[in-house]
């Protein structure tokens, strides 16, 4: 091996140490004895393993609530919100406007002004979010947070697919052209199925990301499936203050319960994700 | 069926960039027609403007008499090749090939019927289910002809469909080509920058330069008697040997003065006295025991003819020597022109003045 290699590596193995050891530590705490939960220094090997901590009912304003495998209502709720909305955002907005940014209107301050979206906090958003889903009655509902989330998905997924439809020939459009097809057919049948990596990772990425969303959902919405469209995150704080003490254990693992989704589909995408990312960072 | 195309003073610019300054071209039906030129001379423009990829700054295009301006690419009949193929590649080698007549609504049946002739035609009826990425550049290429050729095109455009493959195939795919072609009578305009594959596929050249017409002619026309100094230079490997001089009138006869020989020039006349560039093939040169006395720079034996230059002073001259010369640098020998084959050239305007 070359020294670079061996640089490069020994790089990656931090930087995959430092990536995955917020994980390790959730998923010990969810299994550590409460005695070793607090002590310092702290314990990187449990010495006894439990599950109790999963069986720890959460506290919802003050009442005794359901322990970590009770998060179902709230699944149901981020799934529905997650797919739709990253759905949605992809094959309604992203690729559409993506498109016709890189082909029909080559506007670099059109282009700019997706990115821009994306700076603003949701911090500055969520007043007047809240003020427009309440008038429309939409508090507490799926359409709702959809709705608020494509505030974030459109501007990501339209930025990255950006980089992807650019890198698609011209010349392969244009023979679609002279061989009969419309510029609709073009953009369904030839375009877009050649940019599908750059959807799935649209798609994936945005799920993620509306998945963890918090500060909206904490707002928007105030009980679970079937009632409401409360998501995950906000289950996750039932289990912060139990019985008037900090319940790491119980939060610890409920947030194993919750991230198993994220995972799965991380891991499934990963090898998109790696295509993806590096082609969306080549051009404007 | 065959079809003519008519460019009428079609200009074509970038911004201030003039790509195309008013051409004019008749492409008759069943030819097949070669823009060539170095890269930059608008031939690849020229094409998209018939293909209607591009719009035209100025003039008309025709098409069997119709002018075609405002026809979108798909309603020209027109079929191309693109330099990279520009294949489907979400879609398998029948399906590329396939798309063309689906998007004209022919049945399921006549559909694959027309895919398996045009496949066994071009010998790619194996890899019809495979994707392109699949294929080597020569089967990716053959994949790409039958998607133009499939339907029937009224007209074939090609954009230097062989720069992408390497020597051996592209001269075997040279051969192909003109024997396609002709079998199928279908009007060809083919665009590139090769003069050897220009020559060897045409029926008519047209040279462009610099956004600018040169010359349009049959190979031999084009080589034999190049029309200006530019396509001259370009048509022909070894290029023709350019010599600078002077045409003047002496005693009643004209005579070429070069800087370091002169030249009588029986049998011909000039209107006037001028700055002149002479130009001679190589293969014009012949080694005599009559003639100009050079040195030998090089000796380039390619087996069939050898390649020889030569210092006449301060000047270096190409030879073609039939046959394998056995010859040494900086050796003397003698040289003369063949005085028929002889070209004059205008050193201002670089026009043709031999008549």
């Amino acid at each position: 091996m070359k020294k670079i290699d061996v640089l490069l590596l020994a790089l990656l193995i931090i930087f995959s140490i430092i990536s995955l050891f917020p994980i390790y530590w959730i998923v010990i705490t969810a299994l550590k004895v409460n005695s070793e939960i607090f002590t310092t220094p702290p314990v990187f090997f449990p010495t006894k393993i439990t599950l109790s901590n999963f069986y720890t009912p959460g506290e919802r304003f003050g009442e005794v609530a359901q322990t970590a495998f009770g998060s179902f209502p709230w699944m149901i709720n981020s799934a529905v919100v997650a797919v739709l909305s990253s759905l949605i955002g992809t094959f309604f907005i992203g690729a559409p406007a993506a498109y016709a940014l890189t082909r029909y209107l080559k506007n670099v301050w059109l282009a700019r002004t997706v990115l821009f979206m994306m700076m603003i906090p949701e911090a500055a958003l969520v007043i007047p979010f809240y003020v427009m889903i309440m008038r429309m009655n939409l508090i507490n509902t799926w359409w709702g947070l959809i709705l608020v989330y494509l505030s974030f998905i459109a501007p990501l997924s339209t930025w990255l697919l950006m980089g992807f439809f650019s890198e698609i020939p011209r010349s392969v459009e244009e023979a679609a052209s002279i061989d009969g097809l419309s510029a609709y057919k073009i953009f369904f049948r030839i375009s877009l199925p050649m940019a599908m990596p750059g959807i799935i990772v649209s798609i994936i990425v945005n799920f993620i990301n509306a998945w963890n969303e918090f500060l909206y959902a904490l707002v928007l919405t105030y009980t679970p499936f079937p009632t409401g469209s409360q998501t995950v995150p906000l289950f996750l704080t039932d289990f912060i203050v139990i019985e008037k003490t900090f319940a790491w254990g119980g939060l610890a693992a409920a947030g194993v319960i919750v991230m198993i989704p994220s995972i799965i589909i991380g891991l499934y995408a990963q090898k998109y994700l790696v295509k993806g990312w590096t082609m969306g960072a080549v051009k404007e | 069926m065959m079809s003519e195309v008519v460019i009428e003073n079609v200009t074509k610019k970038f911004g201030s960039v003039v790509a195309l300054d008013h051409i004019n071209l008749t492409i008759r039906p069943g030819e097949f027609f070669v823009l060539l030129g170095p890269s930059g001379s608008g031939k690849t423009t020229l094409l998209r403007i018939i293909a209607g990829l591009e719009d035209v700054t100025e003039g008309s295009i025709y098409i069997n008499g119709k002018k075609v301006n405002d026809v979108p690419p798909k309603d020209r009949d027109v079929a191309m090749v693109f330099q990279n193929y520009a294949l489907y590649p979400h879609f398998t080698v029948y399906d590329n090939i396939a798309l063309p007549l689906k998007v004209r609504g022919l049945s399921k049946d006549s559909i694959a019927q027309r895919v398996k002739e045009i496949a066994v035609r071009l010998h790619i009826e194996d890899l019809l289910n495979k994707k392109p990425r699949q294929l080597s550049g020569g089967q990716q290429q053959r994949v790409a002809l039958a998607r133009a050729l499939v339907r029937n095109p009224s007209i074939f455009l090609l954009d230097e469909p062989l720069s992408n493959l390497d020597a051996k195939l592209r001269v075997e795919a040279r051969t192909f080509l003109k024997g396609l072609q002709r079998d199928l009578g279908v009007t060809t305009i083919y665009v590139t920058h090769d003069q050897s594959e220009a020559m060897a596929l045409a029926t008519r050249i047209a040279v462009l330069n610099k956004g600018v017409l040169k010359q349009v002619g049959d190979p031999y026309e084009l080589y034999s008697r190049p029309g200006d100094i530019f396509t001259a230079g370009f048509i022909g490997s070894p290029a023709m040997n350019m010599i600078p001089g002077k045409i003047v009138k002496a005693n009643g006869s004209w005579r070429f003065v070069a800087s370091d020989f002169t030249l009588e020039l029986n049998n011909m006349n000039f209107s006037s006295e001028r700055e002149a560039i002479m130009g001679i093939r190589p293969e014009h040169i012949i080694i005599s025991d009559d003639g100009i006395g050079c040195t030998i720079s090089t000796v380039e034996p390619m087996g069939s003819v050898t390649y020889i230059t030569v210092n006449v002073g301060g000047t270096s001259l190409t030879v073609q020597y039939t046959g394998l010369a056995k010859l040494e640098p900086n050796a003397t020998i003698k040289i003369k022109f063949a005085m028929d084959k002889i070209l004059f050239y205008d050193k201002g305007t670089g026009k043709l003045i031999t008549e």
